[in-house]
């Protein structure tokens, strides 16, 4: 059930390559995107909704020796993130295509990462995970070197050593993990990581958030970011915002929650405060931006801030949350990367202090502008759009747990509004400069992605059940897990004081 | 003593590998005498055909008899020594395939190349089984003199004829070092030479005794010179930029994979009762080569220089397995080592190629071919990547065996040592592969902007191609079939009895913590 999901965009990526006719690629990777994605929704359909543990399972014995198995299997915390990858590729083959170089090379490494990430979020063997999680390091490097902007050799540098020391930390942890606490093999299932004492399982958990933490970013760890994400290209930002992001906070919820429940809870405060700095680091950078792309990309920092405290919290409501912002976050930082490089394209610039009335319905950009505001408002959680079911759940899970932590991140979404509202005056409203107002313009490719992500955005928001409902067995199952101890104690103080 | 048991005791057939290499060398030889320089268009293939034939009698013996003491014990064909010998042969294979278009266009004799890389090849082999001291000097040294001839092969060239004198008077004294330290143990162990023996004599010194660990250190520096190993790699870089490209392939792999065999059977049979020290000695060494071959490479402008560096960090990462000292760590250095053949070779003949079609091998020529030439740039790339431990390469599931094994034998710190370093590493071979695959047509170098038309019927590229295309397929699917080899190099291990018996009681229980009988209980439990 679940191989077709690594197999599909593999088979697509060297059909490309065999393809004859370099400027039709997009062709056989949209068809590609489509099956998979098309695969994806299947399996969201035949999905348990009932049954909390993992689905679609599949064995088979790979290198014995080595403890690592050919093992997949999916829950509510991997299958929408699996639909949304296939999503985002699809819309990242369309973005800014006009006149895009070696178009056959760049669909092909959309594939490959799509397959990556595909492969990353079903794999139930550490190493398996770790094959993945390092097989999406070379085609993002390449795609941010290749398609880039003006600095980026250096931009690429510095996501290729970052996510390196990223993956050798993972690295590091799972060997850590599986051989101190005596696990037969790498098998998830296997792990016996109650076999270890309080002191490695608090080293092995810090090796584990360091190198998610890298990748999702959170804020000392988050230098690589806003250079790798203004110097990439629309769909490079697209895929490594909206969905490359998410395997740190994956890796988080997965590894960090899932495997260590008691010591994630010990320093569940730390992690706590961590987030909250990171809300307030986002917002407070956003608004110091000229540049809007970078004022997008310090706006991701804030929004992956929730969702860490949300999984510090760790009640079912906020793990929901957590996912749901996740997801959220993926489409709504795409739809917004996806208009600033049509803006970028169209204009030329993407300083907020020259861009002026995009807005004027002649010769501006005004369905990209509208658009824009609404991404706007999506991504500051304004009620009516999926941003704010997100946001809502955070907060309404996390309150009883981290009550001024979750005060904090509700006045900073404030601080969002704030960020947004600059954006959107500057670009879109006021008055177009007529001298320089010669606009190409827009092909169907610029507006169709960002009509169907819009779409989504604005279905799920007022349909909220949609986002939230295919998490919550697992939240459940992940929540009771956490708290074990916490019931195991009252439960205890119960015994004792009956008589 | 009649003529039946002599035969028995010699045991003969141990060696057929290395008796079917000395004949193809000789019909090589007299070929080349008979039918003269025309003779070069068909030799190359009959060296394969005697290699390949040496492959198949490795085989054989494989599955063949138990009993592997020849020679009264100076040659042992045990498994061990079959998988060892079957990679020296194999390297040997490769390195005829990409050199023979080399060497002719250098305008020098390729039988007589070849004769020299069979005499390489057969010192190769030899050491991998060598099991007495006055055999294994003598493999050492065919080995040896014969990479010098070698290294100094195009003798027309100036840094050919400095990079083989380099090399001579350096491995000279290494040799020399050695063979010091072997006369030491011949004295300590009352006149014996055969390793096992010396193993006996020197766990009898009870009293701690300098001798024995000086005998350990000079032997040593014979092994890590022949392993490049830091801080005994002052040679590689020179010899490796000097050198003809294909000598330098059979130097880092071929070579280096019988000092890795070398290393295991001395170490293990006459140091038994010093793996302490020996360990000790090795960790530093591996420490040593990690850091300083993965630090150095990164400042490196020619490619066979930044290989050279990387051919000292990878010695380092294979010896982490050697210092592990358990089953899963001899077996990780032998797949590791077989990982290393392809793709290392591969590297090695991507570069033969492009310098034979520009002349050329500094890194920023490399800019922009991935127009002109998608092959090479394919292979060098995956090559690359794949030494640098990314997967889904071979590369990849080497390194993570030998870490696993490191791991697993609480070599925590070597272990993390490795993970950083190989981080670096990524940084350097992917700089190779951003010069070849980033750069704008605008940004090409003169030289691939000159670059000729791509072809493979000129004498001699097909059997480069044939190479190529082998690296490239065995380092992009080898990791992903591992099993097999894995199996492999674990069933030689389990079948060499020198090794079971250095697999110390202790490591063995100190890993069983963490094997799965502890961990069923517990299933049972749930």
């Amino acid at each position: 059930m679940l191989t077709p999901l690594l197999v599909i965009p593999l088979i697509g990526a060297i059909a490309i390559v065999l393809y004859p006719d370099a400027k039709k690629s997009w062709v056989v990777a949209t068809v590609f995107c489509l099956l998979s994605f098309g695969w994806s929704l299947y399996l969201l359909s035949q999905f348990d909704l009932s049954f909390g543990g993992l689905q679609f399972v599949e064995f088979h014995q790979w290198v014995e020796p080595l403890g690592l198995n050919y093992s997949f299997g999916v829950d509510g915390l991997s299958l929408p993130l699996l639909v949304l990858n296939s999503l985002l590729s699809a819309i990242a083959i369309h973005t800014n295509r006009k006149d895009l170089e070696r178009s056959r090379f760049h669909d092909s490494l959309i594939l490959l990462v799509n397959a990556g990430i595909a492969g990353a979020l079903i794999a139930q063997n550490l190493l398996l995970f770790v094959i993945f999680y390092e097989l999406e390091l070379i085609p993002f490097y390449l795609m941010i070197a290749i398609w880039g902007g003006k600095n980026r050799g250096y931009a690429s540098t510095k996501f290729l050593l970052y996510t390196a020391v990223s993956g050798l930390l993972v690295i590091a942890g799972f060997l850590g993990t599986t051989f101190l606490s005596g696990s037969p093999s790498f098998e998830i299932a296997d792990l016996q990581v109650q076999n270890l004492d309080s002191v490695p399982k608090l080293l092995l958990l810090t090796a584990l958030l360091l190198g998610f933490g890298i990748k999702t970013p959170l804020v000392p760890l988050h230098t690589w970011m806003p250079d790798t994400y203004v110097e990439a290209s629309p769909a490079t930002a697209i895929l490594l915002g909206g969905i490359l992001a998410k395997l740190g906070t994956y890796g988080l919820l997965r590894f960090g929650l899932q495997l260590f429940p008691d010591t994630w809870e010990l320093i569940a405060p730390v992690l706590a405060v961590v987030g909250t700095v990171s809300v307030i680091y986002g917002a407070m950078n956003a608004i110091a931006q000229q540049d809007i792309k970078r004022m997008v990309a310090y706006s991701s920092i804030g929004h992956m801030g929730y969702i860490l405290v949300a999984a510090a919290a760790g009640t079912e409501l906020s793990v929901q949350g957590a996912i749901a912002q996740m997801l959220a976050h993926g489409m709504i930082l795409a739809l917004l990367f996806f208009l600033v490089g049509v803006v970028e394209k169209t204009t030329g610039t993407r300083d907020r202090s020259v861009l002026n009335g995009l807005m004027n319905p002649i010769r501006g950009l005004p369905l990209t502008s509208g658009l824009l505001i609404l991404a706007g408002m999506a991504s500051a959680g304004i009620p009516g759009l999926v941003g704010f079911t997100a946001e809502f759940v955070v907060f309404q899970g996390s309150f009883a747990t981290f009550p001024i932590p979750t005060l904090i991140c509700i006045i900073s979404s404030g601080l969002t509004a704030v960020y947004f509202v600059i954006l959107i005056n500057r670009t879109c409203f006021g008055k177009l400069d007529n001298a320089s107002a010669y606009y190409d313009r827009l092909e169907v490719n610029d507006r169709w992605p960002a009509l169907v992500l819009t779409a989504i955005v604005l279905f799920l928001g007022i349909q909220p059940n949609w986002l939230l409902r295919w998490m919550e067995p697992t939240t459940t199952s992940l929540a009771i897990e956490l708290h074990r101890p916490a019931i195991a104690r009252v439960a205890a103080i119960d015994t004792i004081h009956q008589p | 003593m009649d003529v039946v048991t002599l035969a028995s005791q010699l045991n003969a057939g141990t060696i057929i590998p290395e008796g079917i290499v000395t004949l193809t060398l000789l019909v090589v030889l007299v070929g080349d005498l008979i039918a003269g320089r025309k003779s070069a268009s068909w030799l190359p293939y009959v060296a394969i055909v005697g290699l390949l034939g040496a492959i198949a009698a490795l085989f054989v013996q494989w599955n063949g008899t138990s009993d592997t003491i020849a020679f009264l014990g100076a040659f042992n064909g045990d498994a061990l020594s079959i998988v060892f010998r079957g990679i020296v042969v194999l390297s040997t294979i490769i390195t005829v395939l990409v050199s023979i278009s080399y060497v002719r266009q250098s305008g020098t004799s390729l039988s007589e190349f070849l004769s020299i890389l069979l005499a390489a090849t057969i010192g190769g082999m030899f050491l991998c089984g060598a099991s007495e001291l006055v055999t294994v000097f003598i493999a050492l040294e065919t080995l040896s003199i014969a990479s010098y001839l070698m290294t100094g092969y195009t003798k027309g060239d100036v840094r050919s004829n400095e990079a083989a004198l380099k090399y001579l008077l350096i491995g000279a004294a290494s040799s020399a070092v050695f063979l010091y330290g072997a006369s030491l143990l011949y004295g300590l162990a009352g006149g014996e030479t055969q390793l096992d023996r010396i193993g006996i004599a020197l766990s009898q010194i009870e009293t701690p005794a300098i001798a024995p660990v000086v005998a350990l250190v000079f032997v040593i520096c014979g092994i890590a010179f022949k392993l490049s190993a830091a801080p005994f790699h002052q040679w590689t870089p020179d010899v490796y930029e000097g050198s003809p490209t294909p000598v330098v392939a059979f130097l880092s792999v071929g070579s280096k994979a019988a000092g890795f065999a070398f290393a295991v059977r001395m170490l293990v049979t006459a140091f038994g009762s010093l793996t302490e020290q020996w360990h000790f000695i090795f960790a530093a060494l591996a420490v040593l080569s990690m850091i300083l071959g993965n630090a150095v490479a990164l400042a490196q402008t020619s490619m066979k220089r930044l290989l050279a560096y990387s051919s000292i960090a990878q010695a380092g990462f294979v010896l982490i397995g050697l210092i592990a000292g358990t089953e899963s760590g001899y077996a990780s250095v032998i797949f590791y080592l077989f990982a290393y053949l392809f793709m290392n070779l591969g590297g090695f003949a991507c570069v033969i190629l492009f310098s034979l079609r520009t002349g050329t091998d500094r890194i920023s020529d490399y800019a922009g071919l991935y127009q002109k030439d998608p092959l090479l740039t394919l292979t060098l790339s995956i090559c690359l990547l794949s030494l640098g431990g990314i997967p889904p390469f071979v590369g990849f599931f080497g390194k993570i065996y030998l870490f696993w094994a490191g791991w697993q034998a609480e070599l925590y710190g070597l272990v993390l040592l490795g993970l950083i370093t190989s981080v670096i590493s990524i940084y350097y071979y992917i700089r190779v592969v951003k010069m070849m695959v980033v750069k704008e047509p605008h940004e090409m170098s003169e030289t691939v902007k000159n670059y000729p038309e791509v072809s493979w019927n000129l004498p001699g590229m097909r059997p480069l191609q044939v190479g190529i295309v082998l690296a490239l397929v065995a380092t992009s699917l080898v990791g992903i079939l591992a099993n097999p080899p894995i199996d492999l190099a674990k069933a030689s291990v389990q079948r060499s009895p020198i090794l079971q018996a250095s697999i110390s009681p202790a490591k063995e229980v100190a890993v069983s913590r963490f094997a799965p009988v502890q961990s069923s209980e517990f299933r049972v439990q749930n």
